[in-house]
């Protein structure tokens, strides 16, 4: 028998916090104060979790060939790059996450050669002394236009 | 600063890195949120919260060998569950359409996609404390309301008692 949809609002179920504690709790949340705190403990941190990102790069290279592990790989290092301050390394990583996403959606099999670019430029970057170095910024953007011109071949049904 | 506000809640993070496991423990820790327990996947994570209960999870999406939206259909609807309303943040760097919605018809409370700043999950958790959603019982679901918004144009379909309600009252 089908249970007719029951909706229950948020006085019926046992909340969080309670409500004389959830305007203070969402007052400090949204101060000033605790963002400052908040990104300077992720500054004080950075330096020990961008060994969390080069564990994740280390992943990647060997990953090479799976792409299904390579891709998965290439998400986590997107979402953890930039907040440690990798932010060449998060930009050419996102690249690799949109070619592999792309072509998915195409149904087609991504380029061997297009990933082995983008893995070498991560290896580069988040190991590089000046990570943010205008030479990181310029392999981002390359290759970022080299992924538009293979999904764009891609999507016209030529290689690109 | 915050001490007080804080004292008492409990926060599960779930994640399989221990870098990210850190970075969100040290967020935490920077408001003055002090308990906090910690698992690698989700089925350690069910483990933990057996041992004991929480008032909020932040839970990574791609895990082995169970992931983050395995893990919420747990909390929503294993008859075991020690909470089932229990908010779950689901953090990911996984943030295509059809995952996205895998997730929220699991019942996930609020995504945050990496990368993760300060603003960006304080702001999730104050969102959660301050406008807590109404929950959805149905046969094919159980989870927070997924309608955020009331569109005055939402066409249907019309699947509640409330929504008939409504419109005879319109």
């Amino acid at each position: 028998m089908t249970r007719e949809p029951q909706l229950i609002p948020p006085d019926a179920y046992p909340q969080m916090v309670s409500k004389s504690d959830a305007a203070k709790i969402s007052r400090i949340l949204r101060s000033n104060d605790a963002l400052t705190r908040g990104a300077r403990a992720i500054q004080e941190a950075s330096q020990h979790l961008r060994e969390g990102v080069r564990d994740y790069v280390r992943e990647l290279e060997d990953a090479i060939g799976d792409h299904e592990i390579t891709a998965d790989k290439a998400h986590e290092i997107r979402g953890f790059a930039e907040t440690v301050g990798l932010r060449a390394t998060g930009r050419i990583a996102n690249g690799l996450c949109r070619y592999f996403e792309e072509m998915r959606k195409f149904g087609a099999q991504p380029e061997a050669a297009v990933i082995a670019l983008h893995v070498s430029a991560i290896v580069r970057a988040a190991n590089a002394e000046d990570e943010a170095s205008r030479m990181s910024d310029e392999v981002a953007k390359e290759l970022a236009a080299l992924v538009a011109h293979k999904l764009a071949g891609t999507k016209a049904g030529t290689p690109g | 600063m915050s001490g007080s506000a804080f004292e008492g809640l409990q926060v599960l993070i779930v994640e399989d890195n221990q870098h990210m496991r850190s970075l969100l423990r040290t967020l935490l820790n920077s408001v003055g949120i002090r308990e906090i327990q910690e698992a690698g996947n989700g089925a350690a994570a069910l483990d933990v919260l057996r041992e004991k209960p929480c008032d909020l999870v932040l839970s990574d999406l791609a895990m082995k060998p169970m992931d983050g939206i395995d893990f919420t259909r747990e909390i929503r609807q294993s008859p075991r569950s020690a909470n089932p309303f229990m908010p779950i943040i689901m953090i990911t760097g996984h943030t295509e359409k059809q995952r996205v919605e895998a997730a929220r018809d699991a019942g996930v409370t609020e995504f945050l996609a990496k990368p993760i700043t300060a603003q960006s999950l304080f702001s999730r958790i104050a969102q959660i404390v301050e406008y807590p959603r109404p929950f959805v019982r149905c046969d094919a679901y159980f989870g927070p309301d997924r309608r955020r918004k009331a569109l005055d144009n939402y066409a249907g379909p019309w699947r509640r008692h409330d929504d008939f309600r409504d419109l005879h009252v319109q």
